[in-house]
């Protein structure tokens, strides 16, 4: 199990490393995708590997030329990673989110290294609208049509249903783990389930199948050590620190669920294997939303705050601790009315803002003993 | 009202440049009273019968004229708070609600204040003096009976409304359009042209044809396009003389400023449309014309003249207005105000407007992709003879702040300045008065320079 762990952990904290290795292994195409929505099997069908783009750990140094320090830590990474010629191994750029600060990002990226090509299809961000189906349709048609170009070679659909059914495995695999962790009956860290999750990203999938299997063999029914049992939420586009996540349980955490980008959100929602693709790839982007809900889209029925306080509820979870990236405008909008609904009940919430560098481990530490105090004696009244 | 509260801010600070002070038209006076009546009739539409649509973003309110609504613009109510300086108690009500101060200015404020007005309904007070003269404005502005939303390329437009809609409720019908970017990437793609241009035109037109059936269900009433075309009629007259005065400012000494184009910005942004917008650019054109033939500049003794990019700093019209002319420099265009609100009006067929319409919204300056975009700022940079440019970066508006950097390499390429100086919509406390003095007067420095050495 630890063996296994070891090459998932490697592959996330390495993502572009990997991406060359296996672009020297096979000499196919490396597609970069933009999180949050944008499906990957389309590129995987073309033969191609897709990668969801990651915020590094380095300091941003030559990328603060191209953007401001009042953006998201993830964009000045990937501006940066651009400008440093980490990129150099992508053969293109999908993507086709919302998000205001992500569309400058591509443009940055699109004047210093021209040769990269970036294929954007804007992906309908207001769920419920009556056009809503019509044009995700198009925009995947369009995608697949522009993959073929890009590819040079028609993509077969057939080879896209496998592609389905490889994700959805993949998806299947680790939802498992979640489960069992939900359970009680598994003791994976958030540092390890984190390296679940991004190495999913970024690794061929019927390889990441493979070590999920062997995992999944291997890993032994353990219970977590006592402690308090917390929901983690927010963290959109990227990965948490993992010196956040140790911190956590040093603090007398045990991280039982979340809905983080890097999490939960990533795997929850399967494609249909059997509708036509473009029909299925639409229904799956318009309606994983809606089941865990996401503050870049526009849904009128649904409430991030009534989804955490059931999934809180389901997850047996004494407390919710909210990860806020710095400068991410669309979770700014919802955190006011999470923070109302869990003080209206009297769960135990803390809200944690998150730097790509400074992240003041110290003083974190302070409020999350402190935040544990209150769970645990919340719990025992 | 709101440009004229703007412009009577304190001037710039008297040991930075001359001493002079901006040359502002005359004629843009008819404008503040048109803003005075357009929020006296808003504040009064209860009384008229009238039902009240709340709305964001782009410059939809003619679909709401020609259906006899009453309309809230959310960035116009913040940028007027923000001019009139009442700004804080809305913004500290949403502070207080949990938003960090980060997040849009406009949405803060616009948020926060309907929280204050909630409050009231809730419990009877404001949260401020009841003999407050902010209070006075704030007490009026009518709740409303539909929300909706239209934002170009910005993520943060129907985040705002959502939650608009949540604080009501959920009980008021909301609608939103999607204004999707033109990325540009297609070999076609150009300024209005290409495949993507002509898909996106047609998927917003599409959208507004079904605003006006969701018009129709909320109000009980069938929509009028005869009288949308009447309305864009008008529209449509403002913005040609707009566009046709805007281009006479080639004349050196420019006639008129940047800062005369933003209190200009109302009439074609969100006030009715009727004649009044027609006689307010005719006036402003007949005194641009009046000024070139006696030799009359915005700014006296005119020597250097730029471009000003980025959203405008509400609280800062005049101050900024002043700050410029005492240094000589007259700001002759920008890309909030010459690359938006109706910039192509021949694109409107007044038989059946709505087409032209949607591709007016899709040319927001920030709804390109930067490559187009520079392309565009470029070429008024030529025609204005610009020598260099003024980056605001809006501290909390993102759609205004990508590409900056882009654009400011791009002026350096064609031989011009450029500095950046942060600030924001509707945020005073993001401003620095004393970064922009130093950074201005090494620009002006360094132009002077670059004369000499030509």
């Amino acid at each position: 199990m630890e063996t296994v762990l070891s090459v998932l952990e490697e592959v996330a904290a390495r993502p572009l490393a990997y991406a060359r290795q296996w672009k020297e292994a096979t000499g196919r195409k490396v597609i970069g995708l933009f999180p949050m929505h944008f499906p990957g099997e389309l590129a995987h069908a073309a033969g191609g590997l897709p990668i969801i783009l990651q915020e590094d750990d380095e300091p941003i140094t030559i990328g603060q030329s191209n953007v401001f320090n009042f953006y998201c830590g993830y964009n000045r990474s990937i501006i940066d990673q651009a400008l440093r010629g980490e990129f150099a191994v992508l053969d293109a750029i999908l993507f086709g989110d919302h998000c205001v600060q992500l569309l400058g990002t591509a443009d940055v990226i699109r004047a210093n290294v021209p040769q990269l090509p970036i294929l954007f299809n804007q992906l309908c961000s207001i769920l419920d609208a009556e056009w809503a189906m019509r044009e995700t349709q198009g925009t995947f048609r369009r995608l697949w049509h522009e993959l073929e170009v890009l590819i040079g070679h028609p993509i077969d659909e057939g080879r896209v249903r496998e592609s389905i059914r490889l994700f959805n495995r993949n998806r299947s695999l680790i939802r498992q783990l979640y489960d069992l962790r939900r359970a009680g009956r598994i003791s994976l860290t958030g540092r390890q389930m984190q390296a679940v999750v991004k190495s999913s990203m970024v690794m061929d999938k019927a390889e990441h199948c493979a070590l999920l299997e062997q995992l999944m063999a291997q890993l032994k029914a353990r219970p977590p050590a006592p402690g308090v049992r917390v929901f983690l939420s927010g963290h959109l586009c990227h990965a948490p620190k993992l010196a956040v996540l140790d911190l956590v349980e040093e603090c007398g955490g045990i991280v039982v669920d979340d809905d983080l980008y890097h999490g939960f959100r990533f795997i929850f929602a399967d494609i249909d294997e059997t509708a036509p693709p473009v029909d299925a790839l639409a229904e799956w982007y318009l309606s994983r939303s809606k089941k865990v809900p996401c503050p870049t889209r526009a849904v009128k029925d649904l409430d991030w705050e009534d989804y955490l306080l059931k999934a809180v509820q389901a997850s047996g979870a004494q407390g919710l601790i909210v990860l806020l990236a710095k400068f991410c405008e669309p979770h700014m909008y919802f955190y006011p009315e999470i923070k109302a609904a869990f003080e209206k009940r009297g769960i135990p919430h803390l809200m944690i803002e998150t730097e790509h560098e400074e992240m003041p481990i110290e003083a974190l530490k302070t409020r999350l003993e402190t935040f544990m105090e209150i769970a645990r004696r919340r719990a025992a009244a | 009202m709101m440009q004229h509260i703007a412009t009577q801010g304190p001037s710039a600070s008297p040991i930075f440049g001359n001493g002079e002070r901006a040359n502002r038209l005359k004629s843009t006076k008819f404008g503040g009273r048109l803003v005075n009546d357009y929020w006296d009739n808003l504040f009064s539409a209860r009384e008229q019968g009238k039902m009240v649509v709340w709305y964001n973003g782009t410059y939809i309110p003619p679909f709401f004229h020609a259906h006899d609504l009453a309309w809230v613009h959310g960035e116009a109510w913040s940028a007027y708070l923000a001019a009139k300086h009442g700004e804080i108690p809305a913004q500290k009500a949403g502070e207080q609600w949990g938003y960090d101060r980060e997040l849009c200015s406009y949405a803060r404020t616009h948020i926060g204040q309907a929280l204050i007005d909630l409050q009231k309904l809730n419990d009877g007070t404001l949260g401020i003096a009841p003999d407050d003269p902010r209070a006075e404005t704030m007490r009026k502005l009518p709740a409303p009976d539909m929300i909706i939303n239209a934002y170009p390329y910005c993520s943060s437009g129907q985040q705002w409304d959502d939650i608009t809609y949540r604080l009501f409720g959920k009980k008021v019908p909301m609608f939103t359009i999607s204004i999707p970017l033109l990325w540009g990437g297609r070999t076609d793609a150009g300024y209005l042209r290409g495949d993507e241009w002509n898909e996106r035109s047609r998927y917003v037109a599409d959208q507004l044809m079904a605003m006006t059936r969701f018009i129709e269900e909320h109000s009980g009433r069938k929509y009028d396009f005869d009288r949308l075309s009447e309305v864009m009629s008008y529209v449509k007259r403002a913005a040609e003389l707009r566009l046709e005065a805007m281009d006479l400012c080639t004349t050196t000494p420019s006639p008129a400023s940047f800062f005369d184009w933003i209190v200009s910005i109302a009439p074609v942004n969100f006030l009715p449309g009727d004649q009044n917008l027609v006689t307010y650019f005719e006036g402003v054109k007949a005194e641009i014309q009046q000024r070139i033939a006696s030799g009359e500049g915005a700014v006296k003794d005119e020597k250097y003249r730029l471009f000003f990019d980025g959203m405008m700093n509400w609280n800062k019209v005049g101050w900024l207005a002043d700050k410029f002319a005492a240094v000589n420099a007259c700001v002759v265009a920008g890309r909030y105000t010459h690359m938006s609100f109706w910039q192509e009006p021949q694109l409107i067929d007044l038989k059946d407007p709505v087409l032209g319409m949607a591709q007016n919204y899709l040319i927001c300056p920030n709804n390109h992709g930067a490559p187009i975009m520079i392309g565009e700022i470029e070429k008024i940079c030529e025609k204005f003879n610009v020598n260099g440019m003024v980056m605001h970066a809006s501290r909390t508006c993102r759609g205004m702040t990508n590409s900056q950097f882009l654009i400011a390499d791009s002026a350096k390429r064609n031989g011009r300045q450029a500095l950046f100086f942060e600030g924001d919509v509707a945020d005073e406390s993001f401003y620095k008065d004393e970064l922009l003095n130093t950074r201005l007067e090494a620009m002006i420095e360094s132009m002077d320079a670059q004369r000499r050495a030509a």
